[in-house]
């Protein structure tokens, strides 16, 4: 009796096929991943342009009409597709990681695949949000002088530095998602209550430092001088910490219900 | 022949349970093998960590020659859809069929095809809507039509009508003759899948209590009826694996006879029956020995 080998190179499956065919299976239903979050986008869009047509209408005064449009450049009315993109990588990792597993997909070809796929998405919503950016500035704010894709937030006029920002905030959110729901499939929910136990204590425990070391205007300095630019370049920090240790604990993590 | 799955000394512990105690185990090439025990006895644990989805505490594990955990070249070649396998909310069983080719380099989507007629799945109904039959279903499909070298079935088969369950065994039959390939099967309908078995290995609290060919199984336990006094005489000296006495008749069942014996059993006016591989289940993992009962604290 002998133990049959996996001989040849011809018969050893590469890693890279695996990465990619798990790449593809965040996209094999790509209306939840793509076409969703845009249709919500669309009717967002649309009851936001009535509005600013409506106010924009009903103001006669310039000075007024001013104020308004300074106003629609507060609007977050676009954010919550970073918060989708938080729960698409949510349940990636919660529910497509045990039907990999099943299809025979390692952890390492998982991980890879699914951040591959957490990249692309990024890029191209990113380049995406950055173009109607260019038309809502070109249309002057959708002809009503609204603003959706242009924000008071970011500052930058120049394509790369919108898409630069763009990209980094998908980024964050989708390896926090990914990196959180790494804990409950490895720790379930014990792993939710000590990590949202350690986060509660880390934040309350820098206030104690920052206020016991009277500091808070120091930090309120630091906010001001990094300003909303800076602080998405920050962001790149817990972005890569997040995907880094996302996978130290997916390495050792088994689906169970 | 050829040895696809060698296990040596496995133990699996979570915290202070042992859940798989210590076993060693072989599986050849092209076989099917019923892997049986009661609920909890570690048959799941012992498919997660053969498909390195869980990790051993101890022991060691050699699939197609290979450690498989995180093992690229075995786990494609290995499937296993388990029984209460998760599935992204949105999904649909057209999504598990378009993405599982992508996995299994043997896909056959003809079959596949063929079996979603079978069982009469609805493709485009969402998974979480989908009664425990046609959930089963999805999973005994994907088992079948990736005919990947070596697939595990764990309990493929809950909520499954008895038509359908048939519809399974007829398939995987088929199949299997024209794609010889390694199917680990665990089920609690020990009866139904007796004659498509070659190999049983059945485990009770986290250890073997048999690893034997179905043939070998058949024949290793007979029951004896007849007048007690016959049957006493006859048995004494043998194992006795079960015992049932209806006034002064008695049926006992022993281990395994010999053409003398059976010679001498007939000569005796007794009658011999086999022992049906749900039986032989049955009467092996209701046995109280002493030493498991401290495994738990172990």
């Amino acid at each position: 009796m002998t133990a049959i080998a996996l001989s040849g190179a011809a018969s050893r499956t590469r890693s890279s096929s695996r990465v990619m065919a798990t790449f593809r299976l965040h996209f094999v239903n790509y209306e939840t991943v793509i076409v969703l979050p845009w249709l919500i986008m669309a009717f967002i869009f649309v009851v936001n342009w009535l509005i600013w047509w409506m106010i924009t209408r009903s103001l006669t005064s310039a000075t007024d009409l001013a104020d308004a449009r300074e106003g629609f450049g507060w609007s977050g009315a676009m954010f919550f597709i970073f918060v989708y993109m938080m729960v698409v990588a949510v349940q990636a990792v919660n529910l497509t990681f045990p039907l990999a597993q099943g299809y025979g997909v390692t952890r390492r070809d998982f991980y890879l695949g699914t951040s591959l796929a957490f990249v692309a998405l990024s890029v191209a919503f990113a380049i995406v949000l950055t173009l109607l950016a260019f038309v809502e500035e070109a249309t002057d704010g959708w002809g009503v002088g609204g603003s959706m894709f242009t924000l008071n937030y970011f500052g930058g006029d120049i394509w790369y530095e919108r898409l630069w920002m763009f990209l980094l905030v998908f980024l964050f959110f989708f390896f926090i998602g990914a990196a959180t729901a790494a804990i409950y499939v490895r720790w379930h929910t014990r792993g939710m209550y000590a990590f949202f136990a350690a986060l509660g204590l880390l934040l309350v425990g820098s206030a104690a430092v920052a206020t016991l070391t009277r500091t808070w205007p120091a930090v309120g300095d630091w906010f001001v001088a990094v300003g909303v630019d800076g602080l998405v370049l920050w962001s790149l920090v817990p972005t890569a910490v997040s995907a880094a240790v996302g996978y130290l604990i997916l390495r050792r993590a088994t689906p169970r219900e | 022949m050829n040895t696809v799955i060698e296990v040596d000394g496995l133990t699996k512990r979570f915290g202070s349970f042992t859940a798989i105690d210590g076993v060693s185990l072989r599986v050849e090439e092209n076989r099917i093998c019923g892997l049986l025990g009661r609920n909890g006895a570690g048959k799941t644990t012992m498919m997660q960590l053969l498909t390195g989805q869980d990790f051993r505490s101890a022991g060691s594990i050699r699939v197609f020659g290979e450690d498989p955990v995180e093992n690229a070249p075995v786990l494609a070649r290995t499937c296993f859809v388990k029984e209460n396998q998760k599935y992204p909310d949105d999904y649909k069983p057209v999504h598990v069929f378009r993405s599982a080719p992508w996995f299994f380099p043997n896909w056959d989507a003809g079959f596949a095809e063929r079996l979603i007629a079978d069982f009469r799945l609805p493709l485009t109904r969402r998974i979480k809507k989908l009664s425990r039959g046609q959930l089963s279903a999805i999973g005994v499909i994907v088992g079948l039509a990736s005919r990947a070298p070596l697939t595990f079935f764990d309990e493929p088969y809950l909520g499954l009508d008895a038509v359908a369950r048939q519809t399974f065994y007829d398939r995987l039959l088929e199949d299997y003759a024209e794609h010889p390939r390694t199917v680990v099967l665990s089920t609690h309908l020990i009866d139904e899948v007796s004659n498509l078995l070659e190999h049983v290995i059945v485990i009770d609290e986290g250890r073997i209590v048999i690893d034997a060919s179905a043939d070998e199984l058949r024949d290793s336990a007979s029951t004896v009826a007849g007048p007690r006094t016959a049957v006493e005489a006859f048995v004494a000296g043998r194992q006795i694996l079960h015992r049932e006495d209806l006034g002064g008749l008695a049926s006992v069942t022993v281990g395994r006879l010999d053409a003398a014996d059976r010679q001498a059993a007939r000569a005796a006016g007794l009658e011999l029956t086999g022992v049906s591989l749900q039986q032989l289940v049955i009467r092996t993992t209701t046995i109280d020995s002493p030493d498991t009962e401290g495994r738990r604290s172990a």
